[in-house]
């Protein structure tokens, strides 16, 4: 699946269901991106089973905590 | 929305017999304002006396005044010659009602008539004073664009009416029509403080009653000036305004009338403006003060003293308008 | 290095003003947005939201619903003693045979919620007795970026100023709002889909529903705006599909205003506190930031600080403070309108502690000039057109309540693209067709799409037929980081010139050339050099025979780039007697690469810059402090532009063709409102550090102002 080449995540460490507005998009490399400004993350994760940013435990969508032992995780 | 009745009458009389019924029944002029709070579940009654076909014509009356029915369209007030060359405050304010849509459709009664543009009256989740609550949820909240005078609750509305405004200060009487019969009332006998008693309304209006009429008194030597603060200059409520009419004794102003709105519960009158206006000579030094008098007594909320310096900045532009200055 | 796909040298329609081709289509109304798709026995979606911020739900009772007239599907969207996170949160739905009935109906589904505490603003998610409302903590701290020695950076500079800079949430306002029509044919769904992304919306349709992907099929012709806010059915997409399933028809399901505000996205407020350092010469030395945001429940605020201009020492951190508030979601060039604010205020009232210029202060700390980095070309160029010489230093010294004044503001976007797929057919009678499942929402895709074909082709763009906005079309991305251009108009150049060749191929022979020597220009195929010998496309084509030259191609490198930069002035006026600001001039400077169509790129620009003049005067999502509900969710109080608030904008492209196609439609909504805020600083010699400019504000400012300063 063409978005788990995201950067942002693994397959395999991360979920397969969750999802942000990058896994959707064919962008090109910015390489000079980090000459203007430092790194951040602006990203809005959901999850695909939601539909919300929480996931079926009422825990919030995000890469740190979907993943590994979190029981609604999906691989 | 619930499902209405809609009736159609061909009198003033039939109206008012309309209004009588078990359920709720409203008047339905241009409908600018009771269509949306009925979609928004503000409102929801079970008939609708349409007065579009009631008096819309616009007279003079034999004292050399102007009689004008509910039922005129805001842009006939508007475009109105015998209006403009009398009361040139009513056109004024008339052309700064809504956008070209609702002047075309919105009528002079239910502007008069229209209920507060608070944000808790117009969301459903808050049940306020006005929709049969227990409190006003300006008080502890975003107040911004509501009163900094008439503050003593329970209600902190600011009137919403353009017209009411400048007819308060040409002095209009409102012709009413009830069950018992007519009556005339002084604008400043027809809008309400609200209390305890009668907070779900803003003004005298019973339940089977019509504002049939506005009716303006010959204006005599007077010069009037009207100005508007609005944050976006299209389509926007003003952040507060003013009407001034003053009677005129040479370059002296003999009395004064100076009305704002946006700023109480009820058109709000300045008598402490009027007093200092009075015997003064008309020009930028008396506006600025007279403007510093009309707040004088101003208690703003916790989140709108700006409305105080702008109330003020209306007053003495709208008396610099009088006084055919430029106001900026 | 130039080869068969290279952008022509010499264009006959790239870089011109080409008007919309479904311009006529729009404007009288045969254009069928997701809300005009009818589809028979279709019946009508409406979804029950959470009226609290923050509750357990206790119980859900449909029953009445289910009994009322011509409701033909109910169904619970949580579970009972599920957590609504905020108002607006979907908890159940219902589908009627009129929109009327859906209302009447959704209102009858009784929902009991337990309260649970909440945060309506950021200041109560921080406050050290906060409740725990988050799982997993009510903020959370991001890494720590620094670069340098901080200390000796500060040690350098001659001047400090510390301050903090603050930007509310905003939301996407889309005029054609968030929805779907689907309809079930067994087990196959077609959805018609207000979105972003025709082909990945399939696909998550399918993963929510449990069907094979290839049961899916999905289509946006056209569109009324998304902004970000719209790459996928989202939760009313889900409910839709599963309403029309269940009362086994078709159901159109489209939010209202109130929806779009609660439950649509928004972007997140910034807020930092920053200290920073400057020499009497004018250098930057220092940055030391910390920020903190809110995204709403449980999502981040992220955005790049310091921005563009260059801190040789630095340091940020930045904090995600959760509120009970609808998520945010990707709008308009997420992060950038936040940090160039935040930043650019900090360079003005840096440039004033030493009397600088603002233009030429900005100037000595670019980073080095690129063609991806422009700004000292475009501050000079600018400057000069808008009439820089005649600012006045801070605070208008003129007479009287209006004073005038000048901001000035740069922005960067990457904007580059890959990926796509296209199709082109051509067919024995002349007609082309030409394929890709990319998605035009309201930016002008479908024309320039057409555009570069019949600029390969040597025809206007009427000859070409386009097909895009369909889940069957080749591959294509979601149209978002202003990358849709950048990665569609490569596929179709390169598609559309293998087609050319195939073409070519079957017309030598005739004209007794090889295929080599011949060229496409003005409607005729004709031997290189000699127009004479040759034929018309029409009767060139009739040697096609009946099998169509039929072509799948995709992009390829070279033809498209990475990087835009851009620099905005801005003219405001400030009645500092009322607080009232009006924008009078805007002039946007902006890169693209090569210009496809100039007029949909500059209505790019036009439309980034009254968003932004938005942004900065007047949109604010306004929630009660006290019961966390929002108390303008409607386009009367969330206050938008009208005509008359739209200044005098002028645009200028710099067209650089030999950089490829790189996308616009994020970077001229950037630095627009910190150009506006710099020219209202400019106006009243007083500074106002936070968004929108609200009387309120600037009448505060002013106050403070008189009073010793806005420092």
């Amino acid at each position: 699946m063409k978005h788990l080449t995201s950067p942002k995540l693994t397959p395999g460490v991360h979920c397969l269901n969750i999802r942000h507005k990058g896994m959707f998009v064919t962008s090109g490399p910015d390489p000079d991106e980090f000459a203007f400004y430092d790194k951040y993350d602006s990203t809005a994760y959901w999850c695909v089973e939601t539909s919300r940013g929480f996931g079926p435990d009422g825990a919030p969508v995000r890469p740190d905590c979907c993943s590994g032992e979190r029981d609604c995780c999906k691989h | 929305m619930k499902a209405f009745s809609y009736v159609n009458p061909s009198s003033e009389k039939e109206a008012v017999a309309a209004l009588k019924t078990d359920g709720i029944a409203m008047v339905i002029g241009g409908g600018q304002d009771l269509l949306a709070r009925m979609k928004d579940y503000i409102d929801s009654p079970d008939r609708l006396v349409n007065v579009k076909g009631l008096d819309a014509t616009m007279t003079s009356t034999p004292d050399g005044g102007m009689k004008i029915g509910s039922a005129v369209k805001i842009i006939d007030l508007f475009e109105h010659a015998q209006v403009a060359k009398l009361y040139p405050s009513v056109n004024a304010a008339a052309i700064e009602v809504g956008t070209p849509q609702i002047r075309n459709q919105g009528t002079v009664g239910g502007n008069v008539n229209q209920r507060p543009r608070c944000w808790y009256f117009r969301n459903e989740e808050f049940v306020c004073f006005k929709k049969g609550g227990s409190r006003c949820f300006a008080v502890n909240g975003e107040n911004q664009y509501h009163a900094i005078f008439g503050n003593e609750g329970p209600s902190h509305i600011v009137h919403p009416s353009s017209l009411a405004v400048p007819f308060m200060a040409y002095g209009a009487k409102f012709r009413v029509l009830g069950p018992n019969g007519e009556r005339e009332i002084a604008a400043a006998d027809y809008f309400t403080m609200p209390t305890l008693q009668n907070v779900l309304k803003e003004n005298v209006l019973d339940d089977e009653d019509i504002l049939t009429h506005v009716i303006l008194p010959a204006p005599g030597i007077v010069k009037s000036g009207h100005y508007e603060v609005r944050y976006k200059a299209s389509h926007d409520w003003p952040l507060a305004f003013s009407t001034v009419v003053l009677t005129m004794s040479g370059n002296t102003i003999s009395s004064a009338r100076v009305v704002l709105g946006a700023v109480a519960p009820i058109p709000w009158r300045s008598k402490a403006a009027e007093a200092f206006l009075a015997g003064k000579p008309l020009n930028e030094a008396t506006a600025a003060a007279a403007g510093e008098a009309a707040v004088s007594e101003a208690k703003p909320m916790s989140g709108n003293a700006y409305k105080v310096q702008i109330a003020k900045t209306a007053v003495k532009r709208a008396i610099m308008n009088a006084a055919g200055l430029n106001t900026v | 290095m130039a080869n068969k796909y290279s952008w022509p040298e010499k264009p006959a329609l790239l870089g011109t003003s080409v008007k919309r081709l479904d311009g006529p289509d729009k404007v009288t109304g045969r254009a069928k947005y997701t809300y005009d798709i009818n589809r028979p026995g279709m019946l009508y979606g409406k979804m029950v939201r959470s009226p609290l911020p923050h509750a357990r739900v206790v119980s859900i009772d449909l029953s009445a619903a289910e009994k009322a007239p011509g409701v033909k599907a109910v169904l619970a969207h949580v579970a009972v003693g599920a957590q609504v996170m905020y108002q607006g949160d979907p908890v159940a739905a219902v589908a009627a045979d009129t929109e009327e009935r859906a209302l009447d109906a959704a209102r009858m589904i009784r929902v009991r919620y337990e309260a649970l505490p909440h945060f309506a603003n950021v200041e109560q998610a921080m406050a050290t007795d906060a409740p725990a409302v988050f799982p997993g903590g009510n903020t959370r701290q991001g890494a720590t970026e620094e670069t340098g020695d901080l200390v000796a950076g500060f040690a350098k500079a001659a001047h400090i100023v510390e301050a903090t800079y603050a930007t509310h949430v905003i939301t996407h306002v889309c005029l054609e709002t968030h929805g779907c029509v689907c309809e079930w044919d067994g087990d196959k769904l077609t959805a018609w889909i207000s979105t972003q992304a025709v082909i990945q919306s399939a696909q998550q349709f399918a993963q929510a529903l449990g069907i094979p992907q290839a049961n899916v099929h999905t289509i946006m012709q056209y569109m009324g705006g998304g902004f970000g806010s719209k790459f996928g059915p989202d939760s009313q997409g889900i409910i839709c599909a599963k309403l029309a399933k269940l009362a086994k028809a078709p159901v159109k399901l489209m939010l209202d205003r109130k929806e779009e505000h609660l439950d649509t996205g928004n972007r997140p407020s910034a807020t930092a506190h920053i200290r920073a350092g400057i020499t009497a010469d004018g250098m930057l030395t220092a940055f030391d930031g910390q920020s903190w945001g809110t995204g709403g429940a449980g999502a981040t605020s992220g955005f790049p600080l310091p921005y563009i201009y260059n801190f040789p020492t630095r340091k940020r951190t930045h904090k995600d403070v959760y509120i009970n508030a609808g998520q945010q979601r990707a709008m308009r060039a997420p992060g950038h309108p936040q940090g160039c604010f935040l930043t650019e205020i900090l360079m003005d009232e840096l440039a004033d502690t030493i009397k600088m210029d603002p233009v030429a202060f900005r100037v000595k700390n670019l980073p080095p000039a690129a063609p991806n980095a422009m700004w000292a070309e475009y501050f000079a160029r600018g400057a000069k057109a808008f009439g820089w010489d005649k600012r006045h230093a801070t605070g208008d010294p003129t007479p009287g309540p209006i004073k005038t004044g000048m901001g000035v503001s740069a922005h960067r976007w990457g904007g580059a693209g890959q990926g796509s797929q296209a199709h082109v057919d051509i067919m024995s009678d002349g007609g082309i067709v030409v394929k890709c499942g990319t998605q035009d929402i309201g930016t002008g895709t479908r024309t320039i799409v057409g555009m570069v074909a019949a600029e390969t082709f040597g025809l206007p763009l009427s000859a070409i037929k386009v097909e895009i906005g369909d889940s069957l079309l080749p591959f294509s991305g979601g149209s978002g980081g202003s990358t849709t251009a950048a990665s569609a108009m490569p596929a179709i150049r390169v598609t559309s010139v293998d087609a050319l060749e195939a073409l070519f191929a079957k017309v030598a022979p005739a004209l007794g050339t090889a295929p080599e020597n011949l060229v496409a220009e003005g409607g005729r195929i004709f031997i290189k050099g000699t127009p004479a010998k040759g034929l018309s496309w029409k009767d060139a084509c009739k040697l096609i025979g009946t099998e169509p030259i039929s072509v799948n191609g995709k992009w390829a490198q070279g033809l498209s780039g990475s990087g835009t930069s851009g620099v905005q002035f801005a003219e405001a006026s400030v009645d500092i007697e009322t607080g009232i600001v009006r924008v009078t001039r805007i002039l946007a400077i902006q890169d693209c690469g090569l210009i496809v169509d100039k007029l949909t790129a500059e209505s790019q620009a036009y439309g980034g810059v009254i968003a932004a003049i938005n942004f900065a005067l007047f949109e604010d999502r306004i929630l009660d402090r006290v019961t966390g509900q929002m108390v303008n969710p409607n386009m009367e109080m969330y206050l938008l532009a009208g005509m008359s608030d739209v200044p005098k904008i002028d645009i200028m492209l710099n067209n650089m063709p030999e950089r490829g196609v790189i996308g616009i439609g994020e970077p001229p909504t950037v630095s627009t409102a910190s150009a506006i805020a710099n020219a209202v600083r400019n106006a009243t010699g007083a500074t106002i550090r936070s968004l929108p400019l609200h009387p309120h504000k600037v009448l505060a400012a002013l106050e403070q102002e008189k009073a010793g300063g806005t420092n």
